[in-house]
């Protein structure tokens, strides 16, 4: 059974992976994978509440 | 910022309202159009197809589409056949480098690719202009400088040079209509023209046929508000007639199949106020040649988000199909026109074909409106109102000691939420809920896959070496994992594996 890993996708922000299943020409199976740990919230804590959105922003701005 | 500002309960001025909603639209419209063209538009236009077309054919084509002042010109097409023929030439094809040229994909005739090429340059150019209304409002882009917890940090001062004035308002006037010309000119046309090349995707990608908006440009100022003009709502399994309210306590993260450990056990749901961020790899060690997807084994850095218990599709297409089953005027029109064009049903809205279209409506429908934000901002200034925050709560010891809120946001690409616990006066948890992780969730404790994945199953794989078609659907929702790095090698060369077992 083939399994097709693109890893990166590209053209995107940020790392994504894909793994998928083929069979008969045909997707049947697939699974994304985020491939980096965003850790934000752990930065955030403790914080002052006003500071936040400076700090959420850089996750990703759009 | 609106978690605060929900937290505190902030009501924002006027001004600020309709700035926020100014630069929503701005950094909406601009990041569309970089998408299409520059990050999805390859999977369906073949670069080096391009230098077949007969350029005065093309400006044919072109101008039997639009009236946009370039397509008329089989000169200017000539030169961008000749620009794309010396890159080819010298063996260095710069931005277009790693394209699966030639898969059998591919639909367009030579023309059309060159059309659609020349567009990508331009729309290159267009970007780069119409993003100094971003820089003009906030600052920079993305990662706007300007915003404040209860309201903006830009003056307002129609005497000051250094502040928010009668010019500042005749310059976005300038870029908004710019940024419509655009729409309606070249990207609508140029999307029309592509998708009737691809119906066959109207039935690929269709995905988990649940969305959910949280409905943003909002028309009053209180933190949350409903009164907003594109819809919130949440429709479950593609059903156009019901469209449920949103309630955030529906809205839960796990990580029975993601890379992190919870306290009272991975598979129990939590809500993000509840949320726990605690990493847990399990996955193998660099250099791996795949993840262990079977069983219950954990694959993924993205918690499996789900509302109600079912994962959710985010982003354009979840935002035109509740205004389109809310009757939203404007949204309605818009799609019914492009449908017809298609010829085809609402039934291929649920597509990779769909959602590459519900992002070309969606920018149209936010072009057209971007100037009368920026009116009614000329208007309120008017009145004499320069008032862009309301810092009543700026001082922690207004504060109560205890607080909890959320802030609801769409951004470009898809609905966005923030969780905040204050304690203290200090943040003690915080939790985001971001649309690429919504859609590219893992599956859940019940076996439930994420909406990426779903989208794959039974998409056509011509050649496994070349898997374009993932691309297109994976691209058709227009991932962001994380501003971040991307994969580049010594030589500056983007890296990409795809590998066949």
């Amino acid at each position: 059974m083939a399994k097709i890993v693109v890893d990166p996708i590209t053209r995107i922000e940020g790392h994504l992976r894909i793994e998928a299943q083929v069979e008969g020409g045909k997707i049947t199976d697939a699974w994304a994978a985020g491939t980096m740990w965003r850790g934000i919230e752990t930065i955030l804590k403790g914080r002052d509440p006003r500071d936040a959105w400076t700090f959420v922003s850089r996750i990703c701005g759009v | 910022m609106r978690a605060v500002e929900h937290a505190l309960n902030i009501t924002i001025p006027d001004n600020a309202r309709i700035l926020r909603n100014i630069i929503n639209a701005i950094q909406a419209i601009h990041d569309h159009v970089i998408h299409f063209y520059h990050l999805h538009a390859l999977d369906w236009v073949d670069v080096v197809s391009a230098l077949k077309a007969d350029p005065a054919k093309t400006a044919a084509l072109a101008s039997s589409i639009s009236d946009w002042p370039n397509n008329a010109s089989a000169s200017y097409f000539k030169a961008v056949a000749d620009k794309l023929k010396a890159f080819v030439e010298s063996g260095q094809l710069g931005i277009f480098a790693n394209g699966y040229w030639g898969h059998p994909a591919y639909k367009l005739p030579p023309e059309a690719n060159l059309m659609a090429v020349a567009h990508y340059l331009e729309a290159l150019d267009f970007q780069r202009v119409f993003v100094k209304s971003m820089a003009i409002l906030g600052a920079k882009n993305p990662h706007p400088q300007t915003y404040l917890v209860g309201g903006m940090a830009t003056p307002i001062d129609p005497n000051s040079q250094n502040a928010i004035n009668a010019g500042t308002i005749a310059q976005l006037l300038e870029y908004a209509e710019q940024a419509k010309a655009f729409v309606d000119k070249v990207y609508i046309p140029d999307l029309l023209a592509i998708a009737s090349f691809y119906k066959d995707w109207a039935g690929i990608g269709a995905g988990v046929g649940n969305f959910l908006s949280y409905g943003e440009f909002q028309n009053d100022n209180l933190p949350n508000t409903t009164n907003v003009w594109l819809p919130a709502g949440f429709i479950k399994g593609k059903d156009l007639t019901k469209i449920e309210k949103v309630d955030h306590k529906k809205m839960t993260e796990e990580v029975s199949r993601s890379w992190y450990k919870y306290a009272g056990g991975d598979d129990k749901p939590l809500h993000p106020w509840d949320g726990e961020t605690t990493p847990n790899y399990t996955g193998p060690k660099e250099t791996y040649k795949e993840l262990n997807t079977d069983g219950k084994n954990k694959y993924s850095w993205v918690k499996a988000i789900r509302y109600d218990g079912v994962p959710v599709e985010v982003g354009p297409l979840a935002r035109m199909v509740i205004a389109y089953a809310a009757g939203h005027k404007e949204a309605k029109g818009l799609i019914d026109f492009v449908l017809g064009k298609l010829g085809v049903g609402p039934a291929a809205l649920f597509s990779t074909l769909g959602r590459t279209a519900a992002r070309g409506i969606e920018t149209k429908l936010i072009a057209d409106k971007l100037p009368s934000y920026i009116m009614e901002l000329a208007a309120n200034i008017k009145k004499g109102d320069y008032r862009v925050a309301n810092t009543d709560k700026w001082e922690p010891s207004t504060w109560p000691a205890e607080a909890k809120g959320y802030g609801y946001h769409e951004a470009p690409r898809g609905a966005l939420c923030h969780w905040i616990v204050i304690k203290d006066r200090q943040i003690a948890n915080y939790q985001c809920v971001v649309p690429g992780g919504v859609n590219a969730s893992p599956r859940d404790a019940k076996g439930q896959r994420g909406p990426d994945e779903e989208a794959l199953i039974g998409t056509p794989i011509a050649k496994p070496d070349q898997p374009l078609e993932i691309i297109r659907t994976i691209h058709s929702f227009d991932p962001c994992m994380a501003c971040a790095i991307h994969a580049v090698d010594a030589n500056g060369k983007e890296i990409v594996q795809v590998r066949v077992r």
